[in-house]
């Protein structure tokens, strides 16, 4: 069983439960470290270094993400060792990544942490490393894509590819600077144990794992997030649907932590939604004509066509010769509205959707 | 289901039966793979070697439709070794003496020759399973696509309730819903027997209640469930049809048969967001608006209703479906209320059903996603249920015995055929199928077939065959692989083409109790083209 103990965060006594991290605990008080290799589904790999913090007793600085509490424990955050720390190791990452034309790194769709952290903090102008890092070869998957200059090797996509997805498409490769991520035998995703769930594009924090269908380096007041609840399968994800001039440009996953999902989603919620736009959609009421084929009509003729058949079905068989078929696909209130149909227009308790397919 | 989806990543033990998780309920999936990640130890029961068997403990490979033999073997073991909870039995049961008697005759050695899994696995689940406190039991339409279907579902019933694996977290019972809103629907009352919020038709009071609330008297002869309504079409009972969203002519069982019937009856109303199959049958089309671009809610399978909200607007002149039905009561002579909005249904719905009344769009806007029963406004919703006892009292244990599948192989038909999903499609297809990446995985329909019966009938890897049952056949490409045993072959529901929908050969003989029909089970023949 956990153990309540207290510890001390830049001089504040914390209250924590054994088994805790010293980073959840400055989350839930809201003492801010800087993160980029952590993601709460994830195991702490402690690999980004961004987190250390000084820990006393301890010689060198400690991964806040990866420190277990303990009775007591004192912890600084931002002491001068700390801050010249970050500055140093800041400065190392941006050398070694895509910059704008104010020398901070790019600004991507999907957010790039790097670049909040390098507006946030005094780092040193190191010279810029041109990393010969692989890039991925002729890949035909319409989805997933990587850019490996605005890569960080946090190795989120990896480890949530091996511990969420648990499909292990995606590793860390090679040795040195030209340390990339990449496929076994540098082949295709779809070639791949991939099951393009976009997971990796999910966590990655500059926008190197990027979705190949979305705009990549638009400015985020241009797209409108608007929160639903997925149409495929009956876990219910939440997702985002990001709209730009009234059409679906991406979807998204809230964050972790806030939804059913947990910030997860598979290949069909993220990205099998073409068919919202898709040319076949149907736009305009039909009715059959005397030559058998569907013809356009108004809504008013439509309705009208439509009641007049199933009220003469009724008036010539009586309400039992009438079944309503309702969908698992519609919503909640559309389907109250088909039973009330049945069972209070036409006396019919022939009412079902597909339960059981 | 039981228990919630966020309890499972603390799951110890999870048993899967007849759920091909990583395709059809993927994120819940994800949930599994981090409890195996945390240590957690997978039993799999299914007779297709699926994903997850990869990573499990054991791969008990059941023969189609054995389910009640394997699980009553389990129960078996379970009160034959003693390990049973004793207390909850003496608490919470009704019926154990019934039950222990019946599964005498299930002995793991007997399981062994009519499932094909061996004892001693059989026992190892037991044992495992009912010595772990947070084990849960997932299953899907492999337990209930069946004509036994019913009794699949009160066997693990029984194994959860006697093991006192109900109202624990990280436990109970968790059937998976197949589609976005289909615990939702149910709950709505689109169901013969069931009026909104789960009340009965056949209760007089609950009935009272709408006839107030609807100003009209309400019908009480029992209704037909989907199986017997497409029955009906078929026996020229039902001459009248009205579908929304659904295209039945690739989802139901047979449907060259229900072709056959759709073509004579005297009119259908379709509601639909695509030209689907069931669209050539229609004598009026109405087009609706997809999720995308309409409020409302859908209730998930932990019972957790959640907003849909409209992000883009319909395309033509396409409407929102409660749009549609409120105009088309209206032509129909009933004065349908005018609803502002999607909340004002939603309110009226709750004003006459208990379990759903403490939920409203509004705080469902504020809170997020809330699981019913929640009765009240200031209820917080109930994530696990049967905490500190069954609902109901206590659990009726039913003593099931075996039935065999409806159309077991015979020399004309050898082969067993099971239906099931693919990840990168869903259901009907008539979504996917226009997106460029499931086209990519999978673009044709096929047969999943073991080696060995490959090579008997000379057949290579994707060469086009001919697959028969007694009603209706279909030509499409081999997979050989070694996911099926020798004697079963596997095809997805999925749409492809209108000429190899796999449901022109399933059968359409449904379960006794909920009319789900036998998608699991049927027997197949398969010829090579190239020889004929």
């Amino acid at each position: 069983m956990a153990e309540t103990l207290t510890i001390h965060i830049d001089g504040r006594t914390l209250v924590a439960q054994s088994g805790e991290t010293v980073l959840q605990v400055a989350k839930r008080n809201h003492i801010a470290i800087p993160t980029l290799c952590h993601d709460e589904r994830l195991d702490a790999a402690g690999c980004c270094r961004a987190c250390l913090v000084e820990i006393d007793g301890q010689r060198r600085l400690q991964p806040a993400c990866n420190w277990p509490v303990s009775k007591e424990l004192r912890v600084q955050t931002s002491s001068p060792r700390v801050q010249r720390h970050r500055a140093t190791l800041l400065g190392l990452y941006v050398a070694d990544h895509r910059l704008d034309s104010d020398g901070l790194p790019v600004h991507t769709t999907q957010g790039n942490d790097l670049r909040s952290l390098a507006q946030g903090i005094e780092f040193k102008r190191l010279l810029s490393i041109d990393s010969p890092r692989h890039p991925r070869g002729v890949d035909a998957n319409p989805y997933i894509a990587y850019d490996p200059d605005l890569c960080i090797l946090c190795a989120r996509c990896t480890r949530y590819c091996d511990e969420v997805e648990a499909v292990s498409a995606i590793s860390l490769a090679w040795r040195g600077a030209e340390t990339s991520i990449a496929t076994a035998g540098d082949r295709g995703l779809l070639d791949t144990s991939c099951e393009l769930c976009g997971g990796c594009v999910d966590v990655c924090p500059t926008g190197a794992m990027h979705a190949k269908q979305a705009p990549r380096f638009e400015k985020p007041e241009a797209v409108q997030k608007v929160r639903t609840t997925c149409n495929f399968c009956g876990v219910g994800c939440q997702l985002d649907l990001n709209v730009q001039e009234g059409k679906i440009i991406q979807v998204t996953a809230p964050p972790p932590g806030e939804t059913v999902n947990d910030g997860n989603l598979c290949v069909k919620g993220r990205f099998a939604y073409g068919f919202v736009h898709h040319d076949d959609r149907l736009r305009t009421p039909k009715i059959r004509g005397a030559d058998g084929e569907l013809h356009d009509a108004t809504w008013d003729e439509a309705l009208h066509y439509a009641a007049k058949g199933l009220l003469g079905v009724r008036d010539r068989h009586g309400p039992h010769a009438l079944g309503f078929v309702s969908s698992s696909r519609c919503t909640n209130e559309e389907n109250y509205l088909v039973q009330k149909l049945a069972r209070a227009v036409f006396q019919t308790n022939n009412v079902h959707q597909c339960a059981a397919t | 289901m039981t228990n919630s989806v966020p309890e499972f990543r603390d799951c110890d033990l999870l048993f899967v039966i007849g759920s091909n998780t990583t395709e059809a309920h993927p994120v819940i999936a994800m949930e599994m793979k981090r409890a195996l990640h945390r240590g957690a130890r997978l039993f799999v029961a299914d007779p297709r070697a699926i994903w997850l068997t990869q990573m499990a403990e054991q791969h008990l490979q059941h023969r189609p439709g054995s389910d009640v033999w394997l699980i009553n073997a389990l129960v078996h073991t379970v009160i034959a070794e003693q390990l049973y909870d004793r207390d909850y039995v003496a608490n919470y049961t009704e019926n154990f003496e019934e039950l222990a008697n019946l599964v005498k005759d299930y002995a793991p050695e007997q399981a062994e020759a009519i499932t094909g899994v061996p004892a001693e696995q059989i026992r190892q689940l037991a044992r495992a399973y009912a010595t772990t406190k947070k084990a849960a039991i997932f299953y899907t339409l492999g337990i209930t696509e069946h004509t036994h279907g019913t009794d699949n579902v009160f066997a693990l019933a029984n194994l959860v309730a006697i093991t006192g694996h109900l109202g624990v977290r990280s436990a109970g019972l968790n059937p998976l819903r197949g589609q976005n809103n289909v615990q939702g629907a149910g709950d709505m009352g689109a169901h013969p027997d069931n009026l909104p919020g789960v009340q009965k038709v056949a209760d007089a009071a609950v009935r009272a209640r709408f006839e107030t609330e609807w100003g009209v008297a309400l019908p009480t002869e029992r209704g037909l469930n989907l199986n017997e309504i497409m029955h009906g079409i078929e026996a020229g009972d039902i001459r009248g049809l009205f579908v929304m969203g659904e295209d039945i002519l690739v989802s139901e069982p047979n449907v060259a048969r229900l072709e056959h019937g759709l073509n004579q009856l005297e009119f259908v109303v379709l509601q639909e967001i695509f030209p689907s199959e069931t669209a050539r049958f229609a004598h009026v089309v109405l087009p609706a608006a997809c999720f995308a671009e309409k409020d409302g809610t859908f209730t998930n399978t932990d019972r957790r209703v959640q907003r849909v909200r409209r992000a883009v607007a319909p395309p033509g002149q396409a409407r929102p479906d409660w749009q549609i039905l409120v105009d088309l009561a209206r032509a129909c002579g009933y004065p349908m209320p005018d609803y502002a909005a999607p909340a004002a249904i939603w309110a009226e719905m709750t004003r006459q059903s208990p379990k759903l009344a403490g939920i409203s769009h509004e705080r469902l806007d504020r809170d997020g996603g809330l699981q019913w029963p929640c009765p009240t406004p200031d209820h917080p919703g109930t994530p696990t249920l049967h905490v500190g006892g069954p609902m109901r009292g206590k659990v009726l244990l039913h003593a099931v015995k075996y039935r065999p599948s409806a159309e077991p192989p015979t020399p004309e038909y050898p082969l067993v055929l099971s239906t099931g999903r693919v990840l990168y499609h869903y259901n009907a297809g008539n979504q996917t199928r226009r997106d460029r990446g499931p086209n990519l995985k999978f673009s044709t329909n096929f047969v999943e077939i073991s080696r060995r019966d490959a090579r008997d009938l000379g057949v290579a890897d994707g060469e086009l065959v001919r697959v028969t049952s007694r009603r209706g056949q279909v030509e499409v490409p081999t997979l050989i692989s070694s996911r099926v045993r020798p004697g079963l072959v596997w095809m997805p529901m999925h749409n492809f083409a209108t000429a190899t929908r796999t449901n022109l050969l399933t059968l359409d003989e449904g379960d006794p109790i909920t009319g789900t029909a036998e998608y699991k089970v049927c027997a197949v023949r398969i010829e090579r083209i190239a020889a004929t």
